[in-house]
């Protein structure tokens, strides 16, 4: 591996002295940014008495004030985060630095059982593994290109140093194939960011390049929560029977994802009853906001990426409109037991390879059309006339090699008639580990069943 | 001359001359008709009974006449005289003679042959008649089957054109489309019949093509022909061999070549009888009045001073080497002829087996791929009719092709002045119009 080790006036123990001079007179003098800073500091110090001999420990740069805490660590600093269908960026800890490495590289990524494709991601998986640090955490980030085009990784709404900002051409060269960069910064703030290249931005973010970069606050915020979901949100172009994303492709995108799967290939988010749930969604689509609506439950939006939301400013809400570079995060009680349904409510978005040129059927009385066409075409078959709820099950017609139906993912009563960005929030009361509880069943009485004859007729309805 | 179209065709031909073997050639012509009709089944007709090519066979009485006449003496002259007394104590004279020319009898070997020679010309050059009109008859025989097929494709673009008009309006009952769209299909679907109208056209007037060579009228035009165009050969001769051929066997070629020797033979008479004057022997008797009979022989010499046939013996040069300039003219046309046709031929060839090996196969997988498409509902009907309607143009393509190689070929065996020698030439009808679009092959029908 060419390890390059450039443009280390930045790599040097980078700290909040070196902000302090920018919230000069010229700047409100209580910046969010400074604010921080302090607090960091402030922690700083408290760690360092608190817990003196771990601090003594790490060779601090001669001359510099230890800036940052350290490491925090998994079930001592915080609650992990579950990333369905996903995985996490593993990292060690050098002298109290929480030391990472990404690798760029082509990645073959499953989006849905049957529909395969070569991405570009981190670490052999797309998306790039979640990203989970602790405010006042030193981070440092070696960055591997095995791409054949060049890349930087840009730590989107991470607040750092503007040469840490991986913008390519403007915050530092871009990262060539075979070379790797070093990223180092202290984190300073809590909260959902997202990370993604920066470099053809379009090319490389519609192949797959990016991920979620999860920040727990030192200190519990809020109600501490039982369960704390990250989801990314991504849209992409795969043509049916093609095996790569197109990033040329401006509007008519037909593989909606969360965490770079599209239903039925999603993971549920499983939870006990009475637990209360975080989930937080980002959104890197190229073109798309995703208006996620989650059934069941009201949930009230706590932070956006920019921070927390005042509990006062906060409002009930079922839909989540999570815009194009954004993080949202949503907290919730999930008191009432079952299958819940959590999608994007933009219909086309609940699609898998949809064909959108497709002539409206609608209504069409195919009766004879079949017996006209298949002498040319013998295994034609109208479709299409009362909709597109039919092809949930069309998997006996042969269809392109590698493609997923538009939708159908099997339920418990029949085929779910959604795909793409959707997928299951199961409440149980009891739950058995961690993996899917299988299918609720509602109690007597608690479903919707076909009405009967003497039901009708009792309260008056004629059909 | 049925002989060399025999060997070259490996067809029968017949002069008809009126005699009863000529019903018994009707009743032929009838069972050749009477089941479907193959290429050479349609040449052996048009051998038969091509009413121009009969015609020419005549020519052949006429030259055969001129042979006989060349064997024949020159008649012998007879002359008589009798003198009448004006006064009375004369009395009667007479004077008979009779006298055959006599250079007859020494050039009439050489006479025979040039007009033997002529007769030959003209047999080879009626010949060549028979085999052009052999490859004519080929041709539109191919023209023929070729046009069947591709009216049964035409039948099939429009039967795609119809689908999508009828779904269109479908959709325009349900409420989906426009005018607009609706008008749009149902042009298109009127274009394709109209284009089917000139097609079925070309059909009867291939037919009819094939009836003038054949010399056929009444209930015989009804033959049927539903061999389908033979694929290509699998192997070609080589071009030396095709030139040699032509100069070899080419009928025509041989007919210069035996019209020029015969204008030396010509030369030769005249060269060698140019010092002879008209001689003519005779008997002569003569009675004078009161005289003795008299008799004896006479002889009249021409005496060739003036006239020595300078301009016609310089006449027959001129032809003669007039006759050599159109043998090379003619060699050298047909093997440059030769290449070309094969140039073309190769090339019709080259585009079949691409059509055949590459375009069909992916024009097939087009339609295979869109009929998955659709079945993903990623296309509609529209879309995949016009896989299937571009599927069915290729194989118009291909068939055309085919057709012109068959047509290259026929050109050729008529510029080498014989069949060609076949390849391992496939026997069976090629599934040529057979697109197989879809997984279940069993709805095929575009096999009339």
């Amino acid at each position: 591996m060419n390890t390059t080790t450039t443009d280390d006036p930045q790599g040097a123990p980078e700290d909040t002295r070196s902000e302090e001079p920018r919230t000069g007179p010229d700047v409100p003098a209580l910046t969010r940014r400074s604010l921080l800073a302090r607090t960091g500091a402030t922690l700083a110090t408290g760690a360092l008495l608190m817990h003196g001999r771990d601090a003594r420990a790490q060779p601090a740069a001669p001359g510099a004030k230890q800036a940052h805490l350290p490491p925090g660590r998994e079930g001592r600093d915080y609650r992990p985060v579950v990333v369905p269908n996903g995985a996490k960026l593993p990292w060690r800890d050098v002298g109290g630095v929480k030391v990472f490495h990404l690798v760029a590289q082509e990645v073959e990524h499953e989006f849905a059982p049957g529909l395969k494709a070569t991405c570009w991601g981190y670490n052999g998986h797309v998306h790039g593994p979640t990203i989970e640090v602790v405010e006042g955490d030193r981070v440092r980030f070696y960055v591997t290109n095995k791409l054949p085009a060049h890349t930087t990784v840009h730590w989107h709404g991470v607040l750092l140093p503007s040469g840490m900002d991986g913008v390519g051409g403007l915050n530092q060269k871009a990262i060539a194939p075979g070379e790797t960069y070093r990223y180092e910064f202290t984190v300073r703030q809590s909260g959902t960011c997202m990370y993604h290249s920066h470099h053809d931005e379009m090319t490389q973010m519609a192949l797959g390049m990016v991920g979620m970069f999860i920040i727990h606050p030192r200190k519990p915020v809020g109600p501490r929560v039982d369960r704390d979901f990250a989801i990314m949100l991504h849209e992409w172009r795969i043509d049916p029977g093609a095996r790569r994303p197109d990033p040329n492709e401006m509007t008519d995108f037909n593989i909606l994802t969360m965490n770079a799967k599209a239903f039925p290939g999603t993971a549920p988010l499983v939870v006990r009853q009475g637990e209360r749930v975080r989930i937080r969604f980002g959104n890197l689509s190229a073109m798309d906001h995703h208006p996620i609506h989650l059934h069941g439950f009201q949930f009230r939006i706590t932070e956006t990426d920019g921070g927390r939301i005042p509990d006062n400013a906060q409002w009930p809400e079922t839909t989540v409109l999570v815009p194009t570079g954004s993080t949202r995060t949503i907290e919730f009680v999930a008191d009432e037991p079952g299958d819940w349904a959590m999608h994007c409510h933009m219909t086309h978005h609940v699609m898998n390879q949809m064909g959108h040129d497709l002539p409206n059927m609608i209504g069409v009385k195919p009766d004879g059309l079949d017996a006209k066409v298949r002498p040319l075409l013998p295994g034609y078959m109208t479709m299409g006339q009362t909709g597109m709820g039919d092809m949930g099950g069309m998997h006996h017609m042969p269809v392109p090699a590698n493609s997923i139906p538009m939708v159908g993912g099997k339920g418990p009563y029949d085929d779910i008639t959604m795909g793409g960005m959707f997928t299951l929030l199961k409440v149980r009361a009891k739950l058995d580990g961690e993996g899917d509880p299988g299918w609720y069943t509602p109690p007597p009485g608690t479903q919707a069943q076909l009405a009967q004859a003497d039901e009708l007729r009792r309260d008056g309805i004629d059909v | 001359m049925a002989a060399l179209v025999e060997e070259r065709t490996g067809l029968k031909t017949r002069w008809n001359q009126g005699t009863p073997e000529d019903a018994q050639v009707q009743q032929h012509l009838d069972a050749l008709l009477g089941s479907d009709l193959t290429s050479d089944r349609a040449v052996e007709v048009a051998l038969l009974n091509n009413p121009s090519l009969q015609g020419t066979y005549e020519e052949l009485g006429v030259s055969q006449a001129d042979m006989v006449q060349a064997g024949l003496l020159t008649n012998p002259s007879f002359s008589g005289s009798v003198g009448f007394p004006l006064s009375s104590e004369g009395v009667t004279e007479s004077e008979f003679s009779i006298v055959q020319g006599f250079v007859d009898l020494f050039t009439l070997p050489l006479r025979k042959r040039v007009a033997k020679e002529q007769f030959i010309a003209d047999t080879l050059r009626v010949a060549h008649e028979a085999l052009a009109t052999t490859a004519e008859v080929r041709q539109t025989f191919t023209e023929v089957q070729a046009r069947q097929q591709l009216v049964a494709l035409r039948r099939e673009v429009v039967q795609a054109a119809d689908a999508a008009a009828d779904l269109s309006a479908r959709q325009r009952a349900a409420g989906n489309v426009t005018e607009l769209a609706l008008a749009t299909e149902q042009a298109s679907l009127e274009q394709a019949r109209l284009e089917l109208a000139q097609d079925e056209l070309a059909l009867f007037e291939a037919r009819e093509h094939l009836n003038r060579l054949m010399g056929l009228f009444g209930a015989r035009v009804q033959w049927t022909l539903v061999e389908k165009l033979p694929e290509v050969p699998t192997i070609e001769s080589s071009l030396e061999h095709l030139e040699t051929l032509a100069i070899r066997q080419r009928l025509d070629i041989d007919a210069a070549r035996k019209q020029a020797s015969l204008l030396w033979n010509a030369l030769e008479l005249a060269r060698s009888t140019r010092f002879f004057g008209r001689v003519e022997v005779g008997v002569h008797t003569h009675r004078d009045a009161n005289g003795p009979r008299l008799f004896g022989p006479t002889l009249s010499l021409e005496l060739p001073i003036f006239d020595q046939r300078q301009a016609l013996i310089a006449k027959l040069e001129a032809q003669y080497r007039q006759g050599e300039d159109r043998l090379t003219e003619l060699s050298v046309n047909a093997r440059s002829e030769v290449r070309a046709t094969r140039a073309r031929l190769m090339t019709l060839r080259n585009m079949a087996e691409r059509y055949q090996k590459v375009v069909l196969p992916l024009r097939t997988t087009i339609v295979d791929e869109s009929q998955r498409q659709y079945n993903a509902m990623q296309i509609g009907l529209p879309a995949l009719l016009l896989a299937r309607r571009e599927q069915v143009e290729a194989w118009r393509a291909y068939l055309e092709t085919v057709r012109d190689y068959w047509m290259a070929r026929a050109d050729l065996e008529r510029l080498v002045g014989g069949r060609l020698p076949t390849g391992p030439l496939p026997t069976g009808t090629p599934e040529a119009p057979t697109p197989t679009p879809s997984p279940e092959p069993t709805h095929e029908h575009h096999d009339h």
